[in-house]
């Protein structure tokens, strides 16, 4: 069993990696939290994204630019390839699969991967499409997965338009399927206009979105488990 | 600290190492980081040439890092992983433009880098940084004067002979079309596109490169 001193000191070495954008430090901080014994999901909860939260902090502060913010999403992930076969189900009570895809047209997917990342991070099946995405295959994916969530992202205005139609036919296939919308020229408007269920303005705010949600998760995963002891 | 972040790189590997100040020179994302450490390695046709750099490339963002300094590791073209999300940045940054800047050679009418001791045989990596080291004195112009050679030799024509300055980085030394088809078209002898006689027959830095090969 592992100490509680070496687990605060291997979870501050996490944070501290994805803070830093150390991605060495990442994977050998990773490596060593399996090889003591560590909980994955601690060193990736805990750890990780502890330090992504600060990153997003830092970022809003304007301390941190994108290339800074690219990396810790780098770094991040290093550590994330090493823990996540480790991760035991979350019992989260919610169905985690989600397709996600840049809009035809458009080429931009920084934050549309930075929003995959944080659903990455948080258990979900990703099926992701890519950039430039024939606007059927978003209802042809979710048709053939099954997903519960579809995610869709456009930075500029001209191709923001064909969420609309994306959003329509996914609406006559599957009623019940929530969509999320982000890029640049998005707004709450066009998201109630579009007839979406969840909306992000930038990578920034879905960054922080996405760490809402997560955390959120978090405490739904807390109470679950308080229920079961109590 | 530059002096010894620069004898740190040459001790473990780094054939030149120069400081660029880039302020005005880079796009919006990087702007912050307007130092550049421009790293070249000699790479005598060496596999492992990629791996040394990279490695110098670490250890200057460690040492930098250490001393509470910000980085980015712009990673040799060669060797730049598509699938990481900073790796979408790096086309917004040009190695020879930090190691013109830095003083370690001009581009000469080959499109490359040309060093006044090793020619066109350097592999470039550059790490930008936010610390304050002062830039080492820039060059300006092509200086390869008369020299036609490498317009002379190259098989598909594509040199235009035309000369490189800093004041007017666009004009077009190479037409690429031609450079990249010919390249491909040696794919299969050579199991890659490949093609480097205007590296070969640059007299920069051929005398000290001929003479290792013979073991001199």
């Amino acid at each position: 069993m592992v100490t509680e001193e070496k687990k605060k000191e291997l979870l501050a070495k996490l944070r501290n990696a994805v803070i830093q954008y150390d991605e060495d430090t990442s994977k050998e901080a990773s490596q060593e939290a399996l090889d003591v014994g560590m909980e994955a999901n601690d060193a990736i909860f805990n750890g990780l994204v502890s330090g992504m939260v600060e990153v997003g902090k830092m970022f809003e502060a304007q301390e941190y630019f994108v290339p800074e913010l690219l990396m810790c999403a780098d770094a991040l992930y290093a550590g994330l390839d090493i823990l996540k076969p480790h991760v035991k189900q979350l019992d989260l009570g919610v169905k985690g699969s989600v397709v996600i895809g840049t809009v035809e047209g458009d080429v931009h997917d920084i934050g549309k991967n930075i929003v995959k990342m944080m659903f990455d991070v948080a258990g979900f099946t990703v099926y992701d499409l890519g950039r430039d995405v024939p606007l059927d295959k978003f209802v042809a994916e979710q048709l053939r997965t099954d997903s519960d969530l579809v995610c869709l992202s456009a930075m500029m205005t001209t191709t923001m338009t064909g969420m609309k139609k994306v959003i329509d036919d996914l609406r006559a296939k599957n009623p019940n399927v929530k969509i999320m919308i982000g890029g640049a020229p998005v707004s709450q408007d066009v998201a109630d206009k579009y007839g979406a269920d969840g909306y992000a303005k930038d990578a920034t705010n879905a960054l922080k979105d996405a760490i809402n949600m997560i955390e959120s998760l978090k405490k739904m995963k807390d109470e679950v488990e308080a229920k079961k002891k109590g | 600290m530059k002096t010894s972040l620069r004898k740190e790189l040459l001790d473990h590997g780094a054939t030149v190492v120069g400081f660029a100040g880039l302020r005005g020179y880079l796009s919006g994302e990087i702007a912050h980081l307007d130092r550049a450490v421009s790293i070249g390695v000699d790479r005598r046709l060496n596999e492992d040439t990629l791996k040394l750099l990279v490695k110098l490339q670490k250890r200057a963002a460690r040492f930098l890092k250490a001393r509470g300094h910000r980085t980015l590791v712009i990673p040799p073209d060669s060797d730049r992983k598509k699938d990481t999300f900073i790796s979408k940045l790096y086309s917004l940054f040009n190695h020879k433009m930090a190691a013109t800047s830095a003083g370690l050679g001009w581009i000469g009418k080959n499109g490359l880098l040309i060093s006044p001791d090793y020619g066109p045989r350097l592999s470039l990596a550059t790490v930008l940084t936010d610390a304050s080291l002062r830039p080492d004195v820039p060059i300006e112009h092509c200086l390869c004067g008369q020299c036609m050679l490498c317009m002379e030799h190259c098989p598909s024509k594509a040199i235009t002979g035309l000369e490189w300055s800093r004041s007017s980085p666009f004009v077009e030394l190479v037409r690429l079309g031609e450079c990249r088809s010919h390249k491909t078209s040696k794919r299969q002898t050579a199991g890659k596109p490949n093609c480097g006689l205007c590296i070969n027959i640059c007299p920069y830095g051929r005398i000290k490169a001929e003479g290792e090969k013979l073991g001199r």
